[in-house]
């Protein structure tokens, strides 16, 4: 019994570190850009493709195409790639929304969410098809009297290791102080000769690098990859980010961390769970959204008049 | 509040009939030669016609007054036209079932479309659950037809009702939350609803449900051919009269409200809140409403839809019949029921008659949004000012 | 003017505080307004004058302390239920609906008097739009009352409009709910001096034609303050300052200071 529940809990916190790494994003950019990327997820999750089809590229330099360390490399190669989708999307579309309604930035993000997945749907050979994703690492170690995967503890190892890179850089790096300064006040940034275009570029290529990893975990996860795997990722990721509070890092973590909880205990204790899990996830968030608007970490916002 | 004869350049009547009769006479051709036509250069080119049709009436202004003049000074006699083209378009189709579907279908679209567009268009809400609502509808009628009998006449407003229950529901969390988390408590509504109808037994899981009886009226089964003065119509005939009198419902409910205090609620909402909650306008109410319209109109449709088709999956519902919907009012312009209208037949047809398209038509769905938000915002045929016969 | 003193008290504040987190953006405020009454809210940025409005307005609810309108509590309503029990607002940086034609403008301000719900709309048509057009008949009267370049423009979208014409229809819309109390916030902000007195006599105007009309002007322009209030009241951080006749306030050192700066205050003094 107890290495049963020490096993969910392991298998929440995997969970949990990776939805986090997609809401970090969402989370960040709200509270930069005052955006909601919809397509978040639809960038993150194009990091797997992208390493799928680095894989035979590299595999003439490396040998053994599918190679542990031909894949790590591939994966490092798309997280790369995904940032510089990320920050090549906000600087051809998104920035066109930013001074718009909500409802226009909103709408169009949803819409390029679509483009992606279809993209890839249609230019990867097989594209609607699920495809095998190598796991990274393989093999079990004991720990606690339970033999645990590997895999788990390399997920949450690198999740932390990101989120926690993401607070160094936001929080004692001269970036970090741009993007705060920006984010706060965009005109008294233009005075202090920081070009906010730069730092949104640069902030969207943080944020859907960051997200290309969890894409890269999540798949690894799942052992497989879809092309509309992003549509449920988002969600969660989203949801996990609204729960906790837009615009606040720590809730992105708290609000994974809840939702992943909700999402192993539902697939443990409900028969045929897994088809049910988005339901509770979304009961969930409103549920936080009805008592609390802002979300659990969230600042009520109180607009200027 | 079409009575502005004052306000607009004086065209005289006979020429003004004319007017109206070529114009719409013109509009049906154009749609019959699309429906028939089969070969793909031949639709390119009529899309190439119409296209340059805009074009011209976006150049020049004065034509395009006169055109609005004299449908506003004839509105009765455009109508009265416009009923008569609808009556008698399926006699001009060489009994083509496909193009009745087709025709069919971009009715029921409009539907939704002009549904939607109460919300979007006239509110700027944005709601990714029509679609849902729509299988809400569909759902609701066919189980009272195949569990209790119930007959297509009365399941339509039962129907209609236990769709805007779940559209009041949907709208109570905007009450609290702002706008974008109301697109992520609409997105997963729908979702939702997806997975609870996949999932649960009284649906039909993922088969859906099968052997939906169609409609009967007056002794008339809506599955048999129908025969008109001697004339007989494919079986889809019924179900585009059906169709047809459902748009006529819509597009009158569009005018009247959008011609009412809660039209004009809902544009004060549209262009800034705050100000319109100074106003006495109480937000929360009309978001509410619009979401509790919205569900209506989308149950109705949903109920033609399972009795005309006979058998519905939870795929005919999903997140991406909402995209559509909405892609539809936004590329036929938001708050102009005319557009809404053209933008959901012009975007039922295309993918059907270019099967270029149809592979790559969610593709397709995606790029016009985006494309028209960033480059023409107010769609194809932008919104009107509101003239009071002053 | 002065026949203000004496009249009954329409809108008062007791004890109005307002706390954000651990901001104290207002502390223990009180006012009162009597019917007729022009009151000029004056103040450096950031002293609460918005705040003041916002409260009374039911866009805040005040932390503590209460606002009644003819002795009725009024604080905690929500703003929409505000406006129907007779106060009206203008916003500093024109809240117009734009995309909407002028008229339009002013018949949303008619929401209160208006009654016709969506069933009405499209069950009865005819009442529905009896109802609309009575209140664009009335709109169209007030806009040519109160402004005749406005009433020429009135099939425009609003946001077409050059500024101090956008202003004025802000005050028309506002007058249309037929409020007991009218609260401009800072109705000359970017108007240079000629359009800043153009206001000035449509303020004179609209009073000259509703006598019992109670207005509370937020205000930095000094001619304007000088001028047309009967009474004004100073806050600074928050805080009442002062609340008096315009000649007899501009004289206390703490409000010279709080509107000069310390330094400026002294060199201002004789």
């Amino acid at each position: 019994m107890a290495a049963q529940i020490a096993q969910q809990l392991l298998n929440l916190i995997t969970l949990g570190s990776i939805y986090a790494l997609i809401a970090v994003g969402f989370s960040l950019l709200f509270g930069v850009l005052n955006i909601i990327h919809f397509s978040h997820a639809d960038v993150a999750l194009t990091a797997p493709f992208l390493a799928l089809a680095l894989m035979p590229a590299l595999a003439g330099t490396l040998g053994g195409a599918s190679s542990p360390a031909g894949f790590a490399l591939a994966a490092l190669l798309a997280v790369a790639a995904t940032g510089l989708i990320g920050s090549v999307l906000y600087a051809t579309v998104i920035k066109r929304f930013r001074n718009a309604p909500a409802m226009m930035a909103l709408v169009a993000t949803v819409a390029l969410g679509i483009v992606l997945r279809e993209l890839i749907r249609h230019l990867f050979p097989n594209g609607s098809n699920p495809h095998a994703i190598p796991r990274l690492v393989s093999g079990n170690l004991a720990l606690f009297g339970t033999s645990v995967p590997l895999f788990n503890l390399v997920a949450i190892a690198v999740s932390v290791l990101c989120v926690g890179a993401l607070f160094f850089i936001l929080g004692n790096t001269r970036l970090g102080l741009h993007i705060k300064a920006v984010s706060q006040d965009r005109d008294a940034a233009r005075l202090m000769a920081i070009s906010p275009e730069r730092i949104f570029r640069l902030t969207f290529f943080i944020a859907s690098a960051i997200g290309a990893v969890g894409g890269l975990f999540f798949s690894g996860y799942a052992g497989i990859v879809r092309f509309d795997f992003s549509v449920d990722v988002g969600l969660i990721g989203f949801s996990a980010a609204v729960a906790g509070g837009l615009g606040s890092m720590p809730g992105a973590i708290i609000g994974s961390l809840l939702i992943a909880g909700i999402d192993t205990l539902v697939q443990a204790t409900i028969p045929n769970g897994a088809s049910y899990r988005l339901v509770f996830v979304f009961l969930l968030v409103i549920a936080v959204l009805v008592f609390r608007p802002s979300g659990l970490l969230g600042r009520t916002v109180v607009e200027k008049v | 509040m079409s009575a502005s004869k004052l306000r607009h350049p004086a065209v005289a009547a006979p020429r003004a009939i004319a007017l109206v009769a070529a114009i719409e006479a013109a509009g049906a051709l154009f749609l019959r030669q699309f429906l028939l036509a089969e070969d793909g250069r031949l639709v390119v080119a009529l899309l190439a016609l119409f296209g340059a049709a805009l074009v011209t009436m976006q150049r020049r202004p004065a034509l395009e007054a006169r055109i609005e003049a004299a449908f506003a000074d004839q509105a009765r006699f455009a109508t009265g036209l416009g009923l008569v083209l609808v009556l008698l378009f399926p006699f001009v189709l060489e009994k083509s079932t496909y193009a009745l579907h087709l025709l069919v279908i971009g009715q029921l679209y409009a539907v939704l479309a002009l549904a939607l567009n109460f919300q979007l268009g006239s509110a700027n809400i944005p709601n990714f659950a029509t679609g849902a609502s729509y299988g809400i509808g569909a759902y609701a009628s066919a189980l009272l037809a195949l569990n209790w009998d119930v007959s297509f006449w009365l399941a339509l407003p039962a129907a209609a009702i236990v769709a805007t229950i779940f559209g009041f529901l949907l709208g109570v969390p905007s009450m609290r939350t702002r706008d974008s988390y109301l697109a992520l408590v609409t997105i997963a509504f729908g979702v939702v609803i997806h997975q609870l109808l996949n999932n649960l037994e009284f649906t039909g899981g993922p088969n859906g449900l099968v052997g939906i009886p169609a409609p009967e009226l007056f002794g008339h089964s809506f599955a048999a051919p129908l025969v008109i003065l001697g004339h007989d119509l494919p079986s889809q005939a019924n179900f585009y009269y059906l169709s047809a009198v459902l748009v006529g419902i819509a597009i009158l409910f569009a005018r009247r409200v959008h011609d009412s205090r809660v039209g004009l609620a809902w544009n004060a909402l549209r262009a800034d809140e705050l100000a319109a909650r100074c106003q006495g306008i109480n937000a929360t109410w009309y978001k509410v409403l619009a979401f509790a319209v919205d569900a209506f109109l989308a149950g109705f449709a949903g109920t033609i839809y399972a009795f005309y088709v006979g058998f519905i999956s939870p795929d005919n519902f999903t997140f991406l019949v909402s995209v559509t919907i909405m892609t539809m009012v936004i590329a036929g312009g938001m708050d102009n029921t005319l557009g809404v209208i053209v933008g959901a037949f012009l975007l039922t047809l295309l993918p059907e008659k270019l099967r270029a398209f149809s592979d790559y038509r969610i593709l397709f769905f995606g790029v016009t949004v985006i494309a028209f938000l960033m480059i023409r915002p107010q769609g194809l045929f932008p919104q009107r000012l509101r003239r009071y016969g002053a | 003017m002065r026949a203000a003193v004496d009249a009954p008290v329409i809108l008062e504040g007791r004890g109005l505080t307002m706390r954000f987190g651990g901001l104290v953006a207002m502390a223990e405020v009180d006012f009162t307004l009597r019917k007729g009454e022009i009151l000029g809210i004056i103040g450096p940025n950031g002293a609460g004058k918005s705040t003041l409005l916002n409260i009374v307005t039911g866009l805040y609810r005040p932390s503590s302390g209460e606002v009644r309108l003819e002795g009725e509590r009024i604080n905690g309503l929500p703003a929409h239920r505000i406006v129907a029990k007779g106060i009206a607002r203008t916003f500093q940086s024109s809240r117009l609906f734009g995309d909407l034609s002028v008229l339009d403008n002013v018949v949303i301000g008619r929401h209160v008097h208006m009654r016709c719900g969506l069933l009405d709309a499209i069950l009865r048509r005819g009442r529905a739009e009896a109802e609309l057009r009575e209140a664009a008949r009335r709109a169209a009267e007030l806009l040519e009352a109160v402004s005749r370049t406005l009433y020429a423009q009135r099939h425009r979208p609003a946001a077409e409009l050059p500024q101090a014409d956008r202003r004025r229809l802000e005050i028309a819309r506002a007058l249309a709910s037929e409020p007991k109390v009218l609260l401009l916030d800072e109705p000359s902000s970017g108007m240079d001096d000629a359009d800043t007195d153009a206001l000035m006599a449509d303020i004179r105007a609209i009073r000259a034609a509703r006598p019992e009309l109670a207005l509370m002007i937020i205000e930095h322009d000094m001619r304007l303050v000088a001028s047309l209030p009967n009474r004004v009241l100073v806050l600074d951080y928050g805080q009442k300052l002062a609340d008096g006749l315009y000649e007899e306030v501009r004289l206390i050192p703490r409000v010279q200071e709080a509107y000069l700066g310390r330094k400026a205050a002294q060199h201002a003094r004789p």
